[in-house]
């Protein structure tokens, strides 16, 4: 079995050099989509970072309704125009600056609602997998069940439940929507994890701790989590997306983010319900393309993780 | 005029110079071996020769096929050569195979490829070359599966692969590497009856001087990136010019053990593990059938046989990392390991017996560095004190003869056979009674083996640890081994000292095992070459 290593892949890697950290940053440089990916991204960040900015240069408040000067006299929303990048829509109220605060809203329910997830799930997973046997059986059933709920009818029965006798929400919706989201993507992050953990828990690696001695939790949080942890979190860039347009589903249904509040979701419910887009193309341009924009960032980045970080795919 | 000939052949990665000008050529009829340690570029010369790296790769010189330059053609044209002038056999042919689809379709896929040919003809060629290739039934195989065969038997459709437009030149790379010395000297034997019958020029590539000493003509000895020695076999093995080949040569079993262990005071050593009819299947499948012997202290015991004889279940047993379905296992008359289930072995028998793995790419946590790694023994075991720990670390390293430098490195900074040498630092690290080393040298260059194997028997004598040592290869059991034990699907079939089990041996299996070592043809012509590497 010697000389295994057939690829000349083996010469190219360095050799000499200080920190795997650095290291790993350079490899995933000089992968083209995680660039890509980076920048997207990096947009997508700053348009949401920067929406008190502009919210604040151009005078309008995500929720303020300006009547008089952004519909025309048949009530209809203006175009863009300079003092309305964007134009307006059908309030009144500035498409920019509430396709910005989209942004933050977009960020601040996909990205609780992914990590939350990843962490039960990576947890579920580690225990499913490492305990193979009966925990195994009954985890894995569990998962399978959890994935057989229809994600939109549970999503509205369970939003239907958080009114209250006034038909107030009992809990900031914000806070239901990123729990349903966790509650229907950690099923993804534990298969993932048990799937990688059974490989690994008869690997020499773990069976080298075993010999000498090493307690399952040592083993778990030295040898297991660290090797898995770079696939985990390829993944979760990978399920991010899908939980932004998860909200915005939400949202366009009605029962996710509330009017007036902005989400990219109830922008485009409201754009298309009152049929103004027709009018004003970007009323539902702005929060489509920037819901487009965010989840092909989002879609290209991982895709980069995973040529870099999962060693089955490396090229040479 | 050559078949095919590289003229300073030139490859580089990136900003590494893998070849460096290197010559050679081979002609009908004739076998060229290409010998070196991994990282030599053996492999990276002629995968850049054939247009088989990645764009990656810069290649430079003149590759001639027949008289014609091929590098730099246009992959069209590359393509139209390989198969119908140029075959490839590859070391795993596991990974070479689809594995959804028959073995019949994949060989008929290289003729039909190249080849208009009605159906009914197709299969008629595939099933000549199935017999050519000597797999018994071919009409029974054709629709199989590669999971359903062996590895030899895999590695011989390979060669069907290869030879199915019957092409003047076969290239094979460590195409016997993977496979159990008697399945390798089979496949060498074919190799040579399909080279003699069809007047195929064959390139060999390999690691070991022993494995081609049957089959070469002429020998190319090459270390990095350079062509070392270049000479015809009978001048390589009777008169070799480098110290490296005479290093190579040394390291080379050629024939079998080049010495065997110093015979040690039998009566002086007491029985340490008892193994007592041990029994163990998996799915009902019997792998190990009433297997009893013992390890004294300070011993080192063989354990030999082919692959799913059921040698490293054995391993598995005695580690407890796996309980027999019946039998019992002792160490120093404290039973450990019975039948049932739960954990194995108690904390204090747990440090009494370490495992050395085979691959040292495996059995190291590629995240942590290697001063981490070797301290976990220490840890574990209730050491705390950071300037102590540091201290018993550096005494590991030391112990297995590195430099002090590995400890802040990454397992994938270090050489396969350093690699190894931290493994066996871990394992010693607790001072164990007992360490079980299952295949801890095959992974590793020949030369390198040599080494490791000495280090084991130092550390033998040193520390007064047993060693079981697992090994497929009867080479590196002859020179180690006390004792050795001959295993056969499952069951014991000869036992004894080293020495006496290699030249008289008993049973028809080991005789089997004994005369596939391959280099038999060839004895070692000088006994001081053993002095450059045994001095």
């Amino acid at each position: 079995m010697a000389d295994t290593i057939h690829s000349p892949v083996a010469l190219i890697v360095p050799r000499a050099s200080p920190s795997p950290g650095i290291l790993l940053l350079k490899r995933l440089w000089r992968e083209r989509a995680v660039r890509t990916g980076a920048v997207i991204v990096g947009i997508v960040l700053l348009a949401a970072l920067s929406a008190p900015v502009v919210s604040h240069l151009l005078g309008h408040g995500p929720m303020e309704q300006f009547e008089g000067t952004a519909l025309d006299e048949m009530g209809l929303p203006i175009g863009p125009t300079l003092e309305f990048p964007l134009g307006a829509d059908g309030n009144g109220r500035d498409v920019l600056v509430r396709t910005l605060y989209g942004a933050q809203v977009s960020l601040l329910v996909g990205v609780p609602a992914t990590t939350i997830a990843m962490i039960i799930g990576t947890a579920i997973g580690l225990v499913s997998g490492f305990f193979a046997g009966r925990t195994d059986r009954i985890i894995s059933q569990a998962i399978d069940v959890a994935l057989s709920f229809p994600f939109v009818v549970t999503a509205l029965s369970l939003l239907a439940l958080n009114r209250g006798g006034t038909g107030q929400p009992i809990v900031p919706p914000m806070v239901v929507v990123i729990t349903i989201i966790a509650l229907f993507s950690w099923a993804y992050f534990a298969r993932l994890a048990r799937g990688l953990v059974l490989e690994l828990r008869t690997s020499p690696m773990v069976e080298a701790s075993r010999t000498i001695g090493a307690s399952w939790a040592r083993i778990i949080w030295f040898d297991i989590l660290p090797n898995i942890l770079p696939t985990v979190f390829v993944y979760w860039a990978v399920q991010l997306p899908a939980n932004i347009v998860a909200e915005a589903t939400l949202s366009f249904l009605g029962v996710g983010i509330q009017a007036p509040m902005p989400s990219w979701g109830n922008m485009i419910a409201e754009a298309q319900r009152t049929s103004l887009y027709q009018e004003q193309p970007w009323f539902l341009a702005g929060p489509g393309l920037a819901l487009f924009l965010t989840v092909v960032g989002f879609n290209t980045l991982s895709a980069g993780l995973r040529n870099v970080l999962d060693p089955n795919r490396r090229r040479a | 005029m050559s078949v095919f000939s590289v003229d300073h052949l030139r490859v580089r990665f990136g900003g590494v110079q893998a070849v460096r000008g290197v010559s050679f050529g081979v002609e009908s009829g004739r076998t060229l071996a290409i010998v070196g340690e991994s990282g030599s570029g053996k492999s990276a010369s002629l995968l850049g020769a054939t247009g088989l790296l990645p764009g990656s790769a810069s290649v430079e010189g003149n590759v001639l096929h027949r008289g014609q330059e091929i590098l730099g053609l246009p992959d069209r044209d590359l393509r139209r050569l390989r198969g119908p002038q140029i075959g490839f056999v590859f070391q795993d042919p596991l990974s070479n195979l689809h594995p959804l689809k028959t073995i019949g379709d994949q060989i008929g896929e290289a003729i039909s490829v190249h080849q208009r040919i009605t159906r009914r003809q197709k299969h008629e060629r595939v099933l000549a070359l199935l017999d050519d290739v000597g797999i018994a039934d071919p009409q029974a195989r054709f629709s199989d599966y590669p999971r359903h065969l062996s590895g030899g038997m895999r590695q011989r459709v390979m060669i069907a692969i290869a030879i199915a437009l019957d092409p003047g030149l076969i290239i094979a790379d460590e195409p016997t590497t993977a496979l159990d010395v008697t399945v390798q000297a089979a496949i060498l034997d074919l190799l040579k009856r399909l080279q003699e019958e069809h007047g195929t020029a064959l390139i060999f590539v390999s690691h070991d001087l022993a494995v081609v000493s049957d089959i070469a003509d002429d020998v190319v000895v090459m270390r990095d990136g350079l062509v070392v020695e270049q000479a015809p076999a009978d001048d390589i093995y009777l008169r070799p010019r480098q110290d490296y080949t005479r290093e190579l040569l040394g390291a080379a079993r050629l024939g079998g053990p080049k010495s065997y262990a110093v015979q040690r005071d039998r009566q002086a050593t007491r029985p340490l593990l008892d193994v007592q009819a041990v029994a163990r299947s998996f799915a009902s499948r019997p792998v190990l059938d009433d297997v009893s012997f013992t390890i004294g202290e300070a011993e080192i015991l063989g354990l030999v046989g082919e692959s799913g004889s059921g040698k490293s279940t054995i391993g598995r047993l005695i580690a407890g990392l796996d309980r027999p379905n019946a039998g019992r296992i002792s160490l120093k008359g404290r039973d450990y390991s019975q039948p049932g289930s739960g954990g194995v072995l108690p904390g204090d028998l747990r440090r009494s017996i370490q495992v050395v793995f085979q691959d040292p790419y495996a059995s190291l946590n590629p995240r942590r560095r290697i001063e981490a790694i070797l301290a976990d023994p220490f840890v574990i075991h209730g050491t705390v004190d950071k300037a102590e720990l540091r201290e018993k670390v550096k005494q590991l390293v030391t112990d297995v003869e590195l430099s002090h430098d590995v400890l802040e490195r990454l397992p994938s900074q270090l050489s396969g056979g350093q690699r190894q040498r931290v493994a066996i630092a871990r394992a010693i690290a607790l001072r164990p009674s007992l360490i079980v080393a299952d295949e801890p040298v095959s992974a590793l260059d020949i030369t390198t083996q040599a080494k490791v194997i000495r280090l084991l028997a130092r550390l033998r004598d040193k520390l007064g640890v047993s060693f079981l040592f697992i090994s497929h290869d009867l080479g590196v059991i002859g020179e180690l081994c006390d004792r050795v034990i001959v295993l056969e699907k499952g069951q014991i079939v000869e036992v004894g000292q080293t020495q006496q089990v290699f030249e008289r041996p008993a049973h028809a299996y080991t005789r089997r095992l004994l005369a596939s070592i391959p280099g038999r043809k060839r004895p070692p012509a000088e006994a001081e070459l053993e002095d450059v590497i045994y001095g």
